[in-house]
C-alpha cells in the first residue's frame, strides 16, 4: 500500500533520542486534559503527515505505517493544550475528515513536493472537508520531502543529532548537500502560493485581511527536520488569538463542574 | 502487547438453556443487577439468577440459576430485551412489537396500552432530559419509512411524545439527552430531537456492513466507521478520542472505562481509549452477542453466555508494571482518575509513580526515575536504603511493604557489575543533592546528609568538604567511622568542628599533618590548622596547640598570634604581654611577633618597641662576629635595626646606647645619639669615625625633618664645624666642608660661613655656594621689598577705608544742643549717634541704660 516514494519504510537505523524537548518522556496530566484548541494535518496518502508530527513531537524521522483512521497528539503550548489530529490519508476513511475537521482552528494541507497529483488532490478532495472547521480557521500549506529535491533541506537542523545517523538510510548515492537531487521538483512554490489563494477565494475571504500567502506556505522535511518547527510553532502562535477568544465566550452560564469542584468543597460548611 | 484486562468467566452453560436442541439460538440478552434474561429465536425468555463466587483458587466464577422461563405466544425469534428496574419491568422486542412485562414473573402488563407496533429497533435513553425516574424514555426506529418515535414507558402504559423524521431510513439508533445518533442508509448523524438540528457525521454504507451505535458516556458515541475503526464522536459532531483500529468483521462493541471491547467472527478485542492501543485478544468463536450491563460485559454466542469479568485495576497496573511498561500503566492510572476518589487515587497514583520510577532506575534511565520519583513524592530513604550502608544505624527507616521495587539491594540490582554501580552511586548523588534543600527531605534530613556525605567520601567527591562546610544535618556517630575508613581526616575534622568538637577535630588534623594519618585532602593542612589557631575563641585550645604550631614552623606558627583579629571582645583577646612571654622561647616567633606589634599595630608602647629593638640589636650583634658570608644578612638585620631607630620614638635610648657603647655599629650609634639631641656626638662619630659624609648630610636632613629653619641651619652649621675642625684637619674633610656648602647652599647663613672659612679658600672654590648664597639673599631681599610694598598698599587701602566710613567732621560748638537732652555742648567730647549726631556721652550712657534691648549696640566706643 505504500506509494513509490516510499522511502520511510528504508529508514530503520536506531536512533538515540536527543534530550532537549522529551516531550514522549511523560504522559503528563495533560493527556487528560481538555485541549484548548484543535488543529488538523490533512492530505493525500504518503505525502508525510505521520512524519511530520513524529519529527515534532518526538524530534526523529521514523518508520510509520499507514494511518488508520487518525490519530492525535496533545502539545503544551505556555497554558494552552493545543491537539494535533493527523488523518488518514487514505481514501478509505475519507469520509472521517469532516468530523475531524469540525471546530479546527487550523488546518496544514499537507502535499508531496516531488508529487504534483499530491497538490491537486489537495485542491480537489480535501479542502471541502474543512467545511466544518472554524470560520476563522487559518490555512497553511505545505509540501513536505523537501529533503529529496532542496539541497538546503538536507542540512538538518541544528538540534538534530541523529541527523548524520539518518543519513544512511537516505536512498541516494551521495548524501552530501551539493549532489543533485534525484528526484525531480514537481511543485514549486508559486503552485503552493496560487492554491492557497484559491482557497481564500473559495472560503470566500479577503485576501487582505487573511495571513499572507508568503507566511503560510511552507517546504519541509519530516527526514531532516527542515522548517518542522517553523511550521508548528507559527501556527501555534497563530491560532492563540482563537484561544484566547474561546476562552472569553466559555466565560458563560456554563457551569464546569471539575472546575468548581474545590469551590463546592469549601462551601459545604455553610450548607449545615 | 497484551494486558490482561478481562477474563472471560462462563455464566449460562449450553445445557441449561437448550439443551441438546440445535436449532435454538440466543437471540438478545439483558442483565440487571444479578438478573440476568435471555431471548431466544424460539419465542422463549429465560430468566436466570446469577450469583457470583470466588473458586478455592481465587477465581471468579458464576453460577446461574434459572427461576423462570415463559413463552411468547409467537414463532418470531425475540429481537431485544431491556429492564426497566425502576418499574420492575422488561421491554420486550418481538414480531415488530413492543410489549412491557413484568421483571420477575414475565407476564404481559395487564391492559393493552403497554404496547408498540411497528418497531424495527430501539434503544432506552440512559441519560433522560426528563427527571422521571418512573418511566423509561425509548427511542424507536419505526417500521413507518424514515421515522424515529420518543416513547415514555410508564409502568402500566406507553406514550408517544415525539415524533421526527430522517433523510434517510434509520438502522440503528442511541440516545443520550436530546441527542439521537443515528445511523442511517448512507452515514451516521447527530439528531436533536427537540430543537431538530442535524449533524452529519461521517458517511457509511449499512446496506453492506451492520453499524454500530453505542453510547459511551455523556453526549458521546462510539460508532462502527470504514475500513473496521471504531470512531468517537460527540452530540456536537467532534470526535475528541482518536478511532480504535477493530477487524472489518466487527459484530458488537461494548464500553468498560478504560476499555473499548469489540467482538468479531473470532475474536474479542480490548483497545484503550486512552491510547486507543490493542490491549488484549481473546479468542472467541461463534460470537453473536456482546454488550455492557452497568459496567459489567456480557457475551454471548449463539449457544451459551460468557461475563467477561474486568481485573481489578490495580491488578491491572501491576501487570504492566510487572511486565515494566510504565508509561502504559500511568496512563491507565491516570485515566482512572475520575473513577476513584481524590484521596485514595493519590495515594494509589504515588505509588505507582514510584514503581515506575523505580523500574527505570532498575534500567538505569535516571532522568525519567527522577521525574517519577518527585512526582511521587517518594520517600527518599527508600531509594538510600537500596545502597548498602549508607542509612544510619540509628535511622527508624524500615522499607514501605508491600515493596516497591524487586531489588534486595544496589548489587542485587547490577548482578555485581560495578560500572552500574558507580552510575548508580553517581546518580543518587546528584539527586540526593537536589531534594537535601527541598521538602522532600523533611523529616529524614540527618539520613539524607549523611547518605550524600558517605557517597561524596566513597567516590572522593570534591563536594564532601562544601557539604561539611556549610549547614548540614550529617550524624557524627554514624559519620565518623566511615569517613575514617575512606581516610578522609580533614573532612572528619570539619564534621567534628561542624558539631563544636573543636578539639578533636585539631587532634585529628594534628595528627595527619605530624603523618600519623594519611589524607591528601589538603596539602597546606598546617597552614589550616594556624589559620584555625588564629581566629579561635577558644584560648585553652589555642594555648594547647600553639607550642606545637610554634615547634613546626616559627615563622608559620606566630601567624596564630598575628593574624588574631583585634577585638575588644574580651573572650577572643589575647593579652599582648602574655603572648610575649609565652613566646620568649622561640626567638624567630618574638620578632615576628613584635614587628606585628609595633609595625603593623603601630601599639605606642614603650616597652615593645624597646624590646623589639633590643631583639634586632641583639641579632645584628650574634651576626656581627660571624664570618663574612653573612653580609648580606648583616645588612638586612642592620636596616630593620636602623629603621626602627629611626622611626620609633618610644623606646629607651639610654639603655640601647648603654648596650651599643663598645660595638662597631656606628651610625646606629649616631641615630641614638640624635634621638637624644646630641647632635654633635652624633655628627662627631660620623665625621671622624664612621668617615661617611653622605650619611652626615643624610643625619642632618633626618633629624631637622619636622622642625623648623633655624633649627636644620644649626645643625648644617654643626656639620660645618665639625669638618673645619682644626683638631682633626685633613684634606677630604676639607672637600667635604667645600661640597656641603656647594650642595646646600641655601642651609648656611653666608655671612657666618663666611667668617668661619679659613682665609686661605679660593673663591672658585666656593664659587657654586656663594653664588647661591648671594642668590638666596638677593631673592630674600626681593621678597622682603615686595612683601613691605603689598603690606604698605594694603595699609593704604585701610586708611582709605577708615577715612570713607568716618564720614565728615562732626560739628559741636556752644550754640548747637544736644538731640537727646537738649542742652547744649560744654566740652568737646561727644558721642555719634548713627546718621553722625552728636549727643552728649552721658545721655548716651542714659539712653543706653534705659533700653536694655539695645545695650550692646550702643557701645559708645563703636562711634566715637
Amino acid at each position: 500500500m505504500k506509494g513509490k516514494f516510499d522511502i520511510d519504510v528504508l529508514v530503520a537505523s536506531p536512533s538515540t533520542i536527543t534530550n532537549r524537548r522529551v516531550q514522549r518522556a511523560m504522559p503528563d496530566y495533560a493527556k487528560m486534559k481538555k485541549p484548548d484548541v484543535k488543529l488538523v494535518v490533512l492530505g493525500d496518502l504518503n505525502v508525510g503527515k505521520t512524519s511530520l508530527l513524529h519529527r515534532y513531537t518526538e524530534r526523529k524521522f521514523k518508520d510509520t505505517i499507514s494511518t488508520v483512521g487518525g490519530a492525535f497528539f496533545l502539545k503544551q503550548w505556555g497554558p494552552y493544550n493545543i491537539s494535533i489530529w493527523d488523518t488518514a490519508g487514505r481514501e478509505q476513511f475519507h469520509g472521517l475528515g469532516s468530523l475531524y475537521c469540525r471546530g479546527a482552528a487550523a488546518v496544514i494541507l499537507t502535499y508531496d513536493v516531488t508529487n504534483w497529483q499530491s497538490l491537486a488532490e489537495l485542491e480537489d478532495r480535501f479542502l471541502y472537508l474543512t467545511d466544518t472547521a472554524n470560520s476563522d480557521c487559518i490555512f497553511a500549506i505545505v509540501g513536505n520531502k523537501a529533503d529529496l529535491t532542496d539541497p538546503r533541506a538536507l542540512v538538518a537542523e541544528p538540534e538534530e543529532e541523529e541527523g548524520g545517523d539518518e543519513k544512511e538510510g537516505v536512498p541516494w548515492a551521495n548524501p552530501s548537500p551539493t549532489a543533485p537531487p534525484m528526484f525531480r521538483k514537481q511543485v514549486f512554490r508559486e503552485d503552493a502560493v496560487a492554491l492557497y489563494s484559491r482557497i481564500l477565494r473559495y472560503k470566500l475571504l479577503d485576501e487582505a485581511a487573511s495571513m499572507p500567502a508568503e507566511r503560510m506556505c511552507f517546504e519541509t522535511s519530516a527526514k531532516t527536520g527542515y522548517n518542522v518547527d517553523l511550521l508548528f510553532e507559527t501556527l501555534f502562535d497563530m491560532v492563540l488569538p482563537s484561544i484566547l477568544r474561546k476562552k472569553s465566550q466559555n466565560e458563560s452560564p456554563t457551569v464546569d463542574l471539575e472546575e468548581c469542584l474545590e469551590v463546592n468543597r469549601t462551601k459545604d460548611g455553610c450548607c449545615t | 502487547m497484551s494486558v490482561k484486562a478481562f477474563e472471560l468467566v462462563p455464566a449460562v452453560e449450553r445445557d441449561l438453556l437448550m439443551g441438546d436442541k440445535a436449532r435454538i439460538n440466543i437471540e438478545c440478552i439483558e442483565c440487571c443487577g444479578k438478573h440476568l434474561y435471555v431471548g431466544t429465536n424460539d419465542c422463549f425468555i429465560h430468566h436466570f439468577l446469577l450469583e457470583e463466587h470466588t473458586t478455592p483458587k481465587g477465581k471468579l466464577a458464576f453460577s446461574a440459576q434459572k427461576l423462570l422461563h415463559k413463552y411468547l405466544g409467537l414463532k418470531k425469534p425475540v429481537n431485544e430485551l431491556k429492564a426497566a428496574s425502576a418499574l420492575e419491568r422488561l421491554i420486550v422486542l418481538c414480531d415488530n412489537t413492543v410489549t412491557v412485562v413484568d421483571m420477575v414473573n414475565l407476564e404481559a402488563v395487564s391492559s393493552g396500552g403497554a404496547r408498540i407496533k411497528g418497531v424495527v429497533s430501539f434503544c432506552v435513553n440512559e441519560n433522560p432530559v426528563t427527571g422521571d425516574p418512573f418511566c423509561v424514555e425509548l427511542g424507536v426506529i419505526a417500521a413507518k419509512r424514515r421515522t424515529v418515535q420518543i416513547y415514555m414507558v410508564y409502568e402500566d402504559r406507553v406514550q408517544l411524545v415525539k415524533e421526527v423524521s430522517t433523510p434517510e431510513q434509520p438502522c440503528a439508533v442511541c440516545l443520550d439527552g436530546y441527542f439521537l445518533c443515528l445511523a442511517l442508509s448512507t452515514q451516521y448523524m447527530i439528531l436533536n430531537y427537540n430543537t431538530g438540528a442535524s449533524q452529519d457525521l461521517f458517511p457509511y454504507d449499512s446496506e453492506e456492513k451492520k453499524p454500530i451505535v453505542k453510547r459511551i458516556g455523556r453526549e458521546e458515541f462510539l460508532l462502527a466507521a470504514p475500513g473496521g475503526l471504531g470512531m468517537f464522536a460527540t452530540a456536537e459532531g467532534v470526535s475528541q478520542r482518536a478511532p480504535v483500529n477493530w477487524s472489518e468483521s466487527v459484530i458488537g462493541a461494548a464500553v468498560c472505562f478504560p476499555y473499548v471491547v469489540a467482538l468479531d467472527e473470532g475474536f474479542v478485542t480490548v483497545h484503550s481509549m486512552l491510547d486507543q492501543q490493542l490491549k488484549q485478544t481473546l479468542s472467541f468463536r461463534d460470537g453473536n452477542i456482546l454488550q455492557d450491563f452497568e459496567g459489567k460485559v456480557v457475551l454471548a454466542s449463539t449457544k451459551a453466555v460468557y461475563v467477561l469479568v474486568p481485573l481489578p485495576l490495580e491488578r491491572q497496573i501491576q501487570d504492566l508494571l510487572a511486565g515494566r511498561r510504565v508509561e502504559e500503566a500511568l496512563t491507565l492510572a491516570e485515566g482512572a482518575r475520575r473513577n476513584i476518589p481524590k484521596d485514595k487515587f493519590q495515594i494509589m497514583h504515588r505509588r505507582i509513580l514510584q514503581q515506575a520510577g523505580f523500574i527505570q532506575f532498575g534500567q538505569l534511565q535516571f532522568l525519567e526515575a527522577k521525574e517519577h520519583f518527585r512526582k511521587g513524592q517518594l520517600d527518599v530513604r527508600e531509594l538510600i536504603s537500596l545502597y548498602p550502608l549508607l542509612l544510619p544505624s540509628s535511622s527508624s527507616f524500615t522499607r514501605c511493604h508491600p515493596p516497591l521495587h524487586e531489588f534486595a539491594d544496589l548489587n542485587h540490582l547490577a548482578q555485581g557489575d560495578q560500572e552500574k554501580v558507580q552510575r548508580c552511586k553517581l546518580f543518587l548523588i546528584s539527586y540526593l543533592r537536589e531534594v537535601r534543600s527541598t521538602e522532600v527531605a523533611n523529616g529524614c534530613r540527618e539520613d539524607v546528609d549523611t547518605a550524600l556525605l558517605k557517597l561524596y567520601a566513597e567516590a572522593n567527591h570534591e563536594s564532601l568538604l562544601d557539604l561539611l562546610a556549610s549547614e548540614n544535618a550529617c550524624l557524627l556517630a554514624d559519620s565518623a567511622p566511615w569517613l575514617e575508613k575512606h581516610h578522609k581526616y580533614f573532612a572528619l575534622g570539619l564534621l567534628y568542628r561542624y558539631h563544636s568538637q573543636d578539639d578533636a577535630a585539631l587532634q585529628l588534623w594534628v595528627r595527619v599533618v605530624n603523618g600519623d594519618l594519611q589524607d591528601s585532602t589538603r596539602s597546606d593542612l598546617y597552614e589550616y590548622i594556624v589559620d584555625f589557631l588564629s581566629f579561635c575563641p577558644n584560648l585553652d585550645l589555642v594555648w594547647k596547640y600553639a607550642e606545637w604550631a610554634l615547634q613546626k614552623d616559627q615563622k608559620v606558627g606566630v601567624q596564630i598570634f598575628t593574624r588574631r583579629a583585634v577585638s575588644d571582645d574580651q573572650a577572643g583577646h589575647l593579652n599582648p604581654d602574655t603572648v610575649i612571654e609565652y613566646l620568649l622561647k622561640y626567638q624567630q616567633a618574638i620578632v615576628l611577633y613584635l614587628e606585628h606589634l609595633v609595625l603593623d599595630r603601630r601599639v605606642q608602647k614603650e616597652k615593645f618597641h624597646t624590646h623589639l629593638a633590643v631583639v634586632y640589636l641583639d641579632k645584628v650583634l650574634g651576626l656581627l662576629p660571624q664570618s663574612p658570608t653573612t653580609t648580606q644578612q648583616v645588612t638586612e638585620a642592620r636596616e630593620q635595626l636602623q629603621n626602627l631607630l629611626k622611626e620609633s620614638n618610644l623606646y629607651r635610648v639610654q639603655l640601647l646606647l648603654d648596650k651599643l657603647q663598645d660595638t662597631e655599629l656606628l651610625l646606629e650609634r649616631a641615630t641614638l645619639h640624635g634621638k637624644l639631641e646630641e647632635h654633635d656626638k652624633a655628627l662627631h662619630i660620623l665625621v671622624h669615625q664612621l668617615k661617611d659624609f653622605p650619611v652626615a648630610e643624610g643625619y642632618c636632613m633626618w633629624a631637622s625633618a619636622s622642625r623648623d629653619q633655624d633649627y636644620q641651619q644649626r645643625l648644617f652649621h654643626l656639620l660645618l664645624g665639625v669638618y673645619l675642625d682644626s683638631d682633626a684637619p685633613g684634606d677630604e674633610h676639607t672637600m667635604a666642608a667645600v661640597d656641603l656648602l656647594n650642595r646646600h647652599a641655601g642651609m648656611f647663613d653666608a655671612t657666618h660661613v663666611l667668617r668661619l672659612l679659613p682665609e686661605g679658600w679660593s673663591l672658585q672654590l666656593l664659587r657654586p655656594f656663594l653664588s647661591g648664597a648671594l642668590r638666596g639673599a638677593m631673592h630674600a631681599r626681593r621678597t622682603s621689598q615686595v612683601a613691605l610694598g603689598l603690606a604698605g598698599a594694603e595699609n593704604l587701602l585701610l586708611k582709605h577705608d577708615r577715612l570713607k566710613y568716618r564720614g565728615g567732621p562732626v560739628f559741636v560748638s556752644e550754640k548747637k544742643g544736644c538731640q537727646l537732652c537738649h542742652n547744649t555742648f560744654t566740652e568737646p567730647d561727644c558721642v555719634c549717634l548713627p546718621g553722625g549726631v552728636p549727643v552728649h556721652t552721658h545721655c548716651a550712657a542714659q539712653r543706653a541704660r534705659d533700653s536694655p534691648r539695645k545695650r550692646q549696640s550702643t557701645n559708645p566706643s563703636n562711634h566715637t
